[in-house]
């Protein structure tokens, strides 16, 4: 079998460039192989790859020997060749070209898919660095820095700048703007919900005493703004700069307890320890620690007969000072354990029968006679004829009482045993003017007998300070007798400037702090010292085994605060106006309900 | 007797090699600590020295004012701290485009990096102080958390280019990745010479590794080095498998096939170990950056909203 066989190879321009071989073989193998007469040295042939051959009738054939031969585009096994067909044996396309006369087969040989690349080509394509790969730092930088952008920034500004938005969102569970919460608010202002435009009104600048005031109206100032002196004082510490009169200056929320309420002893201190430096004209003591240098307690003490400024007086404890209640009660004799006689029998009193807390729990009820006295000591006038008692309260009244019942029975109808007058009267006989007048003398006399025994025997005299005085009763003349009850003067809150609840200190005993046992005077007073309190609590350094003791402990800065200790407003003193420090405006009356309405003196008889 | 050549070839290139590679690691040694000197100890540790300072100022301030509310980044200690670091991560962020700037003062990058590092690291206490202690489901505690995370990332990046540098001149010697990916060429032509008269089954084997050994690749690729399927691998295994039942002149070439196929593997494998230490060198830059650029969104929201809600 003879064969030419034109190789076609490509020169750098690109263009083909033939070289003609001829051959002989029978049958022709095809391969990489070197025995192989159709040598293509290419690894993706194999090493005999195919077989051509002659047929007995003259004609040409192709059978694929270990590897695949493509035919016009078709795989076959084996095929007889026409002219003008394509094959391809790995990469190499064989043509079979018109058959000359001197040979038997035609073919034309091309490279027509060269292996890609020694190393130039392969090393292009690897990526050797993460840079080439997806992860690229631009991208998530842009990613990570625009969403936590948006979440954290750019969402919960536009909620906020939006009100009607604003509001509907502060009833969601996580609200934009919940992620700049810094801190849990006081339990007081969870009512606000999640709208932190109640108190951040405005962006960018700072809440206002506006928002606070709109809910605590009644607080005051650290001064009663009673006299100009005050109100300078005021002006120099308080009002010299925006930041000294914020309500945020001192107190912060989101901040625990400890930032809504400062209870710090330098608040106080840093002008108390040294205030007659500071203020020469100041009447207050020098105070810098309750454990040291704290005066004895001052007690404001009620001045019977009183009333407005007099009504109070302030007196140092250690002075010696007596009550002068102008009531007769001695402790000893109603807390004795043996007993004591009670309206139907013997009864033990303990301080609660009389002391019974307020509402609170802070302080007590003020003891009145109706409900702590009157079941003892009854106030009954004819025990042996009627249960009816006189009223308590006023000499007139009590008379008045005693003048009605006697006339009533000296002149009614039905007679009672105690009328003994001049003979017995028939039923339904109408008495003469004569013996009217006379029944009504009888009445004054014995409404005046009995009048003087309660004054000055029986009932009254135990408790009250009686004087007899003559004609001052109403509508009555010179000769006819009456009587002085020494104005009451109980006072209810002897340290009106501290707080002390009691309720924090339920777990000791009254008599504990209350030494009243003993007591056999009504002017023996029961109020604790300073040393009591010291046995517990401490001064401004925490102490290992006391109770906290700074001023905040006890006393509050605000004049009429819900902690306040410091003074009350005196009645007719108008306070300052919060909103108008310059102008001194009086504004209505502050409320101090709890602190005013104790330290009032009790209405003169 | 061209088997005693190849073995004394062999034990030539043994020998060479050792010998290359404790002189590498000598140069490696004297590279690795020039990079320390440069960005740890530059100019006597003058970096270290002002974080250090910086800390205790920070420390002293913080415990010195006391405020009745506490300690928090509210009071005028806080905001001095918060100024303090907050300027000190824009200007630690600016120093990543100081960086690209910096082509031709290699002396001034490292003290830029010095910086980088030591100024960085003071941030801790800094804006540790600044918080107060006080953390909660907060932007204000996302900006600090975030801020520890790009911190500790950069020290594990100070940590792996103190680490890894010796260890890729250990691997690599006096090559590059360069030299190794052209002596790889020269075996793979060498294998095709060899492999082209041998069996198709061997040839084919050959030129699998030749074409399909992948080295470098996607992310996961780089990381993951040698897979088992490796094309070289496989044709190694297959020549060794194969040398056994040959004989003559086919068991000699394929013995050269073998040596060469083996040479290359092990090319491969320094080629691939340079990759996946590159890959490990960079790779904290990708949390480094992004969670840089996460801190300073976070900061300024903390910042905005402090002020929104004043």
């Amino acid at each position: 079998m003879k064969l030419t066989i034109t190789q076609l190879t490509r020169n750098r321009q690109g263009q083909t460039v033939p070289s003609e071989l001829a051959l002989q073989a029978d049958p022709l193998r095809i391969g990489r192989g070197a025995d192989c007469k159709l040598h293509l040295p290419d690894p993706r042939v194999s090493l005999h790859h195919a077989t051509m051959g002659l047929n007995d009738d003259g004609t040409c054939f192709i059978e694929a020997v270990a590897g695949n031969v493509k035919i016009d585009g078709s795989f076959e096994r084996s095929m007889r060749l026409r002219t003008g067909q394509k094959i391809r044996v790995g990469p190499f396309e064989i043509i079979v070209l018109p058959t000359p006369p001197s040979v038997d087969l035609a073919l034309s040989v091309e490279l027509v898919d060269p292996l890609k690349a020694e190393l130039s080509d392969i090393r292009a394509n690897l990526k050797t660095g993460l840079t080439g790969t997806w992860l690229s730092k631009r991208n998530l930088s842009w990613i990570a820095g625009s969403a936590i952008a948006f979440i954290f920034l750019l969402w919960p500004v536009m909620n906020a700048l939006n009100t009607h938005d604003r509001e509907a969102n502060a009833k969601l569970n996580i609200p934009p703007d919940a992620s700049w919460n810094p801190g849990p608010l006081a339990s007081a202002h969870h009512s606000f919900g999640r709208d932190c435009a109640q108190c951040h009104a405005t962006p960018f600048v700072q809440t206002k005493n506006e928002q606070c005031e709109s809910c605590h109206k009644s607080i005051g100032w650290h001064f009663v703004l009673e006299n100009k002196a005050a109100r300078s004082l005021h002006e120099s510490v308080f009002m010299k700069s925006a930041e000294a009169s914020r309500c945020a200056a001192c107190h912060r929320d989101h901040k625990g307890p400890l930032g809504l309420i400062r209870q710090d002893s330098p608040l106080c201190t840093q002008c108390h320890a040294d205030l007659k430096t500071r203020h020469p004209e100041t009447t207050s003591p020098n105070i810098a620690d309750f454990s040291r240098d704290h005066p004895a307690f001052k007690l404001s003490m009620l001045v019977p007969g009183k009333t407005g400024q007099d009504a109070v007086v302030r007196i140092a404890q250690d002075s010696g000072t007596a009550e002068t209640s102008n009531l007769k009660f001695p402790h000893d004799i109603h807390l004795t354990k043996k007993g004591i006689r009670g309206p139907a029998s013997k009864v033990t009193m303990s301080c609660k029968n009389c002391h019974v807390p307020d509402e609170n729990g802070i302080r007590f009820k003020p003891t009145t006679m109706k409900e702590h006295c009157q079941d003892c000591h009854s106030l009954e006038f004819e025990p042996k004829a009627s249960k009816r008692q006189v009223p308590h309260g006023n000499v007139d009244d009590v008379m008045a009482t005693l003048k009605e019942f006697y006339a009533q029975a000296a002149l009614a109808d039905t007679p009672i045993d105690v009328v003994v007058q001049d003979g017995v009267r028939r039923p339904g006989e109408r008495l003469s003017s004569a013996k009217r007048e006379s029944a009504l003398k009888w009445a004054t006399q014995k409404a005046e007998k009995t009048g003087s025994e309660l004054m000055e025997d029986r009932v009254c005299f135990a408790c009250h300070e009686i004087r007899r005085v003559k004609g001052s009763n109403e509508g009555s003349d010179e000769k006819t007798p009456s009587w002085k009850i020494a104005p009451i003067a109980i006072t209810q809150h002897w340290l009106p400037k501290a707080r002390f609840p009691h309720n924090k200190h339920n777990t000791k005993d009254c008599g504990s702090c209350h030494q009243v046992a003993a007591s056999k005077l009504s002017s023996d007073i029961a109020i604790p010292d300073i040393k009591n309190c010291r046995e517990c609590h401490g001064g401004n350094t925490v102490a290992v085994d006391k109770a906290p003791g700074t001023c905040e402990t006890c006393h509050g800065f605000h004049v009429g605060g819900s902690r306040s200790g410091t003074p009350v407003p005196l009645p007719g003193v108008l306070p300052y106006d919060t909103k108008d420090p310059k102008g001194l405006k009086p504004k209505a009356p502050l409320k101090v309900a709890h602190l005013h309405e104790q330290a009032k003196p009790v209405p003169q008889p | 007797m061209q088997w005693q050549r190849q073995q004394d070839d062999r034990s030539n290139c043994m020998r060479m090699r050792k010998a290359r590679s404790a002189e590498s690691a000598e140069i490696g040694q004297k590279r690795q600590s020039i990079r320390h000197r440069t960005f740890l100890e530059y100019r006597h540790y003058r970096y270290l020295k002002l974080a250090v300072a910086l800390s205790l100022v920070a420390i002293f301030v913080y415990a010195w004012f006391s405020f009745p509310v506490g300690r928090y980044g509210g009071t005028m200690v806080g905001y001095a701290l918060g100024t303090v670091g907050a300027l000190l991560i824009v200007w630690l962020m600016w120093l990543g485009m100081q960086k690209r700037r910096y082509r031709s003062n290699t002396n001034g990058l490292q003290g830029w990096v010095s910086a980088h590092i030591y100024l960085g690291a003071s941030l801790i206490v800094v804006a540790t102080l600044h918080t107060g202690f006080h953390i909660g489901w907060n932007v204000h505690t996302l900006a600090y958390v975030l801020m520890l995370t790009v911190i500790f990332s950069g020290f594990f990046g100070v940590y792996v280019y103190m680490r890894l540098p010796s260890l890729m001149t250990e691997n690599m010697g006096e090559d590059t990745l360069d030299s190794v990916m052209l002596k790889i060429a020269d075996a793979d032509r060498d294998i095709r010479r060899v492999a082209m008269a041998m069996p198709d089954a061997v040839s084919r084997a050959a030129e699998d590794s030749i074409q399909y050994t992948v080295i470098g690749g996607g992310v996961l690729a780089q990381f993951r080095g040698n897979p088992k399927k490796c094309p070289t691998r496989l044709a190694t295994k297959f020549l060794e498998d194969v040398g056994k039942t040959l004989n003559g002149e086919d068991q000699q070439r394929n013995h050269e096939l073998y040596s060469l196929m083996l040479r290359k593997k092990k090319l491969v494998a320094r080629a691939r170990a340079d990759i996946r230490f590159k890959a490990a060198l960079n790779l904290w830059l990708y949390f480094h950056v992004p969670l840089s650029f996460a801190l300073l969104a976070a900061l300024s929201a903390h910042i905005i909203s402090v002020f929104f809600y004043w």
